[in-house]
């Protein structure tokens, strides 16, 4: 069977020098749903956006049923039915669902400047939603629907124009394990009805339940494009990172120590009465892991900006060793505390800065040696023998102490500030999504380095909104909903499914 | 680094292209007048000097921005703080006659104080009442630059001279003449050299530059964000007040009408050429100095207009900075297009 889309020999390199996608060359079929799998930078969006026109390419060919074409802009490819449903929702929220679906594509009455025909549009898009028994409210205002329905608008945009080839940028990352099966009901559905779908994933599992074919890219090149029937989770592991990886947990039983964090009665109201954080109480011991489940924003933030000063809460205290803390400055506070932040840029680290400036931050406030005359002047010496030393212990490549900070890769960057954090040296542990944005090599180190905090007997507390992530390493799960905490459970006597029921729901209805 | 120094120097080759090209507009002969600009302040020791101790208020003020930007507080009060140095100097140098081994400190100490009280007005009422130091500064240069010329037309007007000035300072309050060149550049260098240290060495310029480029990093890391606003403040307000002295002291030894004149706002734009690089703003300074200083001379021989230094001025920001960001991009889009070529082969 020829293909329906081949693209060869594709290139792109983004200023100065990221070598992005590296002479690929690959074939979709017409009515399969092919994914394209890969670590993150492994130039699987980006392949996808040279196909949409939405970035230029160095070299290569795109055709469509043999024929060269060249997409400029992502309206070229869309008129030649291809779209693109990105990882970021673009819709306007105040708009109802058919106004969203029909922007810029408007059915008219009176020809030019003529006026919107919402009788019409209406009728077209609940057609489209019925023809593909997408379970939508045409009349709905999107800022009240679920995530999981903005995708549907999203697709359902691109269904409107009449699109027969769909990409999907990581469409799953947004949506809870229940919302998931759903979706790939409607996927294959579209399928069926001869819509190319090509899903952009870096999730093994759902790749493997919902592809035809899988395309494994690795650092810019295509390892091999294979039969979802004809490989399994281990196989693609391994050609996606190049080595073989392990998916059971590496945890061994480990005596859990002395109470070190304890929070009781925690609660933040928001000005208009809302409680952001209601009557949160949980302890954390020494050599244990304590893992928070829950969809953002159900009052991790705010529990983060309480433990770490940014914001006091309303009531409520906070006990680490022993002592409060919640009248700490942040400084004293870091004494005790060690913080790896969601975001490394923006809470984390400064970008322009150099490695080494980043690497001692904290450390030249807490430790003599950092500093002489009485704090005045930093020990420069010191700080280069810490940073190389930091950079050699948690395997930092860099080309130099004084690079800027961005110039490393994400795994990288994250495993110099889980480095400084760690060598803090403090009792307790306080994790925010260590592994977002990491591709897997950088998060079975990460993992393995929070294992071995808990070796070393601190107390660590892991918020992460992925599961499995929770069930590799955590020893207690608790789950937060709607500010509160809902359920406190050992790893071992509990699940998937549970925890995720009670991150959607709060309880357990039978 | 070497990046920096092509890219800087591209962007003064090409601003005077353009400052030609609008000569050629109207009518002038560029070479001559870049020959005459160049000779008046540069040719021999007396243009030089005369270049030097113009750039000392320019590099200061300069200085005083660019340690502010780069460390996160938007003091655009040098213009207020210049001139509440001066007028602490000259007060001082009016009322206090001490040797000179007493009173120049004791001016060069009351300029910084001038300054700082100005700058540290501002920063007060950011920490108490939560108001933005880019407005407060602005407004306070208005009420700086009006009480002095009340302060100077009414109290302390000479009643000699026909425009409203103060008396001269004590003679002892001057700053010397070491052979052709004036004391206060050296000061100005020690300031540069001070402040590089302060801000690349000291544990407070570390915070200074990290909260400037990432403040909720460097309050999570446990920096003292409030204190170091406060210090940047009062180090950047003390800077443009030392200029201020030293404009009254290096010069007509008693505070006149428009001392203050463009002094600081040239000082911000150095800081915007520099980058906010302390070195940089040193060698932008001067650069501009001698532009401005070569006007003088030009004017004299040529026909055209001292105008045209401001006209080349602005040009040259605007080239410089222009430069600087479209050729980082063009030397990656060359990397970028090398690279891909290779691949595709």
């Amino acid at each position: 069977m020829d293909d329906f889309i081949s693209l060869e020999h594709m290139v792109k390199v983004y200023p100065p020098r990221v070598l992005a996608v590296d002479n690929v060359s690959v074939g979709f079929q017409k009515g399969e749903i092919h994914s394209i799998v890969g670590e993150n930078g492994a130039g699987k969006s980006t392949l996808m956006k040279l196909l949409y026109g939405l970035v230029p390419f160095d070299s290569g060919v795109v055709k469509i049923n043999g024929a060269a074409v060249h997409f400029r802009k992502p309206g070229d490819a869309i008129a030649m039915g291809i779209g693109m449903v990105h990882q970021e929702i673009e819709l306007i929220s105040q708009y109802t669902v058919w106004e969203n679906v029909v922007l810029g594509a408007e059915p008219v009455r009176g020809g030019i400047g003529g006026t919107l025909d919402s009788a019409r549009a209406i009728e077209l898009v609940r057609r489209k939603i019925d023809e593909f028994q997408f379970n939508l409210d045409p009349s709905a205002q999107v800022e009240r629907i679920s995530v999981a329905a903005l995708q549907k608008v999203e697709i359902l945009k691109l269904l409107y124009r009449n699109v027969s080839v769909l990409i999907l940028d990581e469409p799953t990352s947004v949506l809870t394990p229940q919302e998931i099966p759903q979706l790939f009901a409607e996927l294959k559905r579209l399928r069926d009805k001869d819509t190319t779908i090509l899903f952009i994933s870096h999730r093994l599992d759902e790749v493997l339940e919902l592809s035809d074919r899988i395309t494994v890219m690795r650092k810019g090149k295509k390892i091999a494009t294979v039969a979802a029937s004809e490989t399994n989770k281990e196989a693609l592991a391994q050609m996606m990172v190049g080595r073989q990886v392990i998916f059971t947990s590496k945890r061994t039983p480990h005596p859990r120590g002395d109470r070190v964090f304890e929070a009781k009665g925690l609660s933040v109201t928001r000005h208009d009465g809302l409680k952001l954080l209601d009557n949160v109480s949980f302890s954390v011991h020494a050599g244990e892991i304590v893992g928070i489940a829950g969809v953002e924003g159900n009052g991790q933030f705010e529990l983060v900006n309480s433990v770490m000063g940014l914001a006091a809460p309303t009531s409520g205290s906070i006990t680490v060793n022993g002592g409060g803390i919640t009248k700490l400055s942040i400084l004293e506070r870091r004494k005790l505390i060690s913080f790896v932040p969601q975001d490394r840029g923006k809470m984390g680290a400064s970008l322009p800065a150099s490695i080494l400036d980043n690497a001692i931050m904290t450390h030249h406030r807490l430790e003599p040696r950092f500093s002489a005359w009485r704090g005045l002047v930093l020990n420069y010496r010191n700080a280069r023998a810490f940073t190389d030393t930091l950079a050699k212990r948690f395997s930092v490549q860099m080309a130099s102490r004084q690079s800027p900070f961005r110039s490393l890769s994400g795994g990288n960057q994250q495993k110099l500030i889980l480095g400084r954090e760690f060598l803090l040296s403090t009792p307790f542990f306080l994790m925010d999504q260590p592994t977002r944005g990491l591709d897997v090599g950088s998060i079975e180190y990460v993992h393995g380095e929070i294992l071995s905090m808990r070796e070393a007997n601190r107390a660590v507390l892991l918020i992460s909104a992925d599961l499995e992530e929770l069930f590799l390493i955590a020893d207690r799960i608790l789950v937060m909903h709607r500010g509160r905490i809902v359920a406190d459970l050992v790893a071992e006597q509990t699940n998937i499914e549970e925890v995720g029921r009670y991150m959607l729901e709060g309880k357990i209805t039978a | 680094m070497t990046r920096r120094i092509l890219s800087g120097v591209l962007g003064v080759v090409i601003a005077l292209v353009v400052g030609a090209i609008i000569m050629l507009i109207e009518g002038y002969e560029p070479l001559a007048t870049y020959g005459a600009l160049a000779q008046f302040s540069l040719g021999g020791i007396g243009p030089l000097t005369t270049t030097l101790k113009n750039s000392v208020p320019l590099v200061l003020t300069g200085l005083s921005a660019a340690i502010a930007f780069a460390s996160g507080p938007v003091n655009l009060g040098q213009p207020g703080q210049l001139v509440f140095g001066a007028l602490a100097a000259t007060l001082g140098g009016l009322y206090i006659s001490l040797p000179p081994v007493l009173e120049i400190p004791l001016l060069l100490l009351l300029a910084i104080a001038g300054g700082a009280l100005w700058s540290g007005l501002a920063g007060l009422m950011k920490q108490a009442f939560g108001m933005s130091e880019f407005i407060v500064t602005l407004m306070l240069n208005m009420i700086a630059d009006f009480f002095t010329a009340w302060v100077i037309a009414y109290p302390l007007m000479d009643r000699k001279a026909f425009s409203p000035m103060t008396p001269p300072i004590a003679r002892s309050g001057w700053m010397p003449d070491i052979g052709p060149l004036n004391s206060s550049v050296l000061l100005m260098l020690a300031a540069v050299v001070v402040m590089w240290f302060v801000f690349q060495r000291w544990r407070a310029g570390y915070e200074w530059r990290i909260t400037g480029q990432n403040s909720l990093f460097a309050r999570l890391g446990g920096c003292d964000v409030r204190g170091n606003f406060m210090a940047v403040m009062l180090v950047t307000g003390a800077l443009a007040g030392l200029a201020g002295g030293l404009v009254v002291m290096g010069g007509p030894h008693r505070f006149l009408k428009g001392l203050g004149a463009n002094y600081a706002w040239d000082g911000i734009m150095i800081a915007i050429m520099a980058n906010n690089g302390l070195v940089e703003t040193l060698i932008y300074g001067v650069f501009v100095a001698a532009i401005q200083t070569g006007a003088l001379g030009m004017e004299l021989i040529t026909n055209v207009p001292s105008e045209i230094a401001q006209v080349l001025q602005a040009v040259l920001v605007l080239v410089i900075v222009a430069t600087r960001e479209y050729a980082a991009v063009v030397f990656d889009r060359l990397a970028a297009r090398r690279q891909a070529r290779e691949r595709a082969a």
